[in-house]
């Protein structure tokens, strides 16, 4: 005889299987397989060059942390940039696959895993509305609308705005930054080239207020179908450390090393100290 | 061994848009104009994320060692060109172009197309 809970898990599998059914595979694009990034280079802007040619459209104040950050990094320092350290990306840095991306389409929900920093993305695609409390995440909270462009009775463009973020982020390893507010808002185009089926590509405008406008740049990305997923742990080998606002390096035994010339030790006031 | 080598624009230009530009922190801390070939022999190989890593044993002009931290790119960005875990094996005798940090310290960041075995054998063709 079924005691309770199985009878509960054979209602949760039996519901769970007609949900599945309920999502009509012929209405929805095949995503799947590995995407990876396909212009090479990770800089925001794949169609320009790294570093100031990015030509972000930043307010006067925001340029200017960004060349501070950039000097940062002439000198060897990255304070600024927290993935560095294993923070996550988040929106749209998480976009520029620096592991390659999965893409999970469901009716409800589309999902996409992100290898690098092991980051997570939920779109909602189910008609829901803006919730009126919403905890900002990295990530975001993102709503999605399908659409059948060319009326062949199956989608082929998810639109998906994004909002509720929180910081720090900045668009790549530059460190181009985002306004401190992180009331940003960004809208993508995710669809298959026409002609290649195994090329993805994402337009994404971001706005935030460290921008004087909207900033558009297209990503693309090339499918592998059978592909091998490597599992992607930052903290599990990562040599960076970034103490206060100075980079630091960790040696094969996992002592700290300086990174550049003349560099100070890390403030040590509280080691030794005598009990009183 | 450790030679100073006089980096061609090329090379310079590898690891500023390159596989190097592909990564998650910059690449600042690493001396790229000043990099420096490097013989000997690997304690251990790290395949894994976020960065696999070469522990290389280098012998000095004064007969002592020295043990050298190097970063390459993601596991899955040296699949990609052929490697796999196995690729490097403790005792190794190999030689690399490396980017040294930029202390002066024994770390340092590899190039991929750089690296083969003391034979001249190519490392990725390694099962």
């Amino acid at each position: 005889m079924l005691d309770r809970s199985s009878l509960a898990g054979i209602v949760l599998l039996t519901a769970m299987t007609m949900a599945a059914q309920a999502h009509d595979e012929s209405k929805y694009p095949n995503w799947r397989g590995q995407w990876s990034r396909s212009t090479g280079p990770a800089q925001w802007d794949p169609k320009k060059p790294a570093g100031l040619r990015q030509e972000p459209p930043l307010t006067s104040e925001y340029q200017a942390i960004w060349e501070a950050n950039m000097a940062s990094q002439a000198s060897g320092g990255e304070g600024y940039n927290p993935q560095a350290f294993c923070l996550p990306s988040g929106m749209p840095r998480m976009m520029i696959a620096y592991e390659p991306l999965e893409i999970i389409v469901t009716a409800e929900t589309t999902y996409v895993r992100v290898d690098h920093l092991s980051e997570f993305r939920r779109i909602y695609t189910d008609g829901r509305s803006w919730p009126d409390v919403v905890d900002p995440t990295y990530a975001g909270y993102s709503i999605g609308t399908w659409i059948d462009t060319d009326s062949d009775g199956r989608y082929d463009l998810l639109e998906v705005e994004t909002r509720h973020l929180k910081g720090p982020r900045t668009f790549d390893a530059s460190g181009i930054p985002m306004h401190k507010d992180s009331e940003t808002v960004i809208k993508e185009r995710i669809y298959l080239d026409k002609s290649n089926p195994d090329l993805l590509r994402d337009e994404v405008t971001t706005i935030d207020h460290a921008l004087t406008r909207p900033w558009t740049v297209t990503r693309d990305y090339r499918r592998a179908r059978d592909a091998v997923w490597y599992e992607h742990i930052c903290a599990e080998e990562n040599h960076h450390v970034v103490i206060g606002k100075e980079s630091y390096f960790l040696s094969a035994n996992g002592e700290l090393m300086p990174t550049r010339k003349d560099q100070p030790p890390p403030d040590l006031r509280y080691f030794n100290r005598p009990r009183k | 061994m450790r030679l100073r080598l006089v980096v061609s624009a090329l090379t310079a230009m590898f690891f500023a848009s390159g596989n190097y530009a592909t990564a998650h922190h910059s690449f600042a801390m690493f001396d790229q104009d000043n990099q420096v070939d490097l013989e000997g022999v690997v304690q251990e190989f790290r395949f894994i994320a976020p960065h696999t890593f070469i522990i290389l044993e280098v012998k000095q002009e004064d007969g002592t060692t020295e043990v050298w931290a190097l970063e390459g790119v993601s596991p899955s960005a040296l699949a990609r060109e052929g490697w796999t875990r196995t690729s490097l094996r403790p005792g190794d005798e190999i030689k690399l172009r490396v980017a040294p940090l930029r202390s002066g310290v024994p770390g340092g960041a590899w190039v991929t197309q750089q690296i083969k075995f003391r034979d001249g054998k190519p490392v990725a063709a390694n099962p």
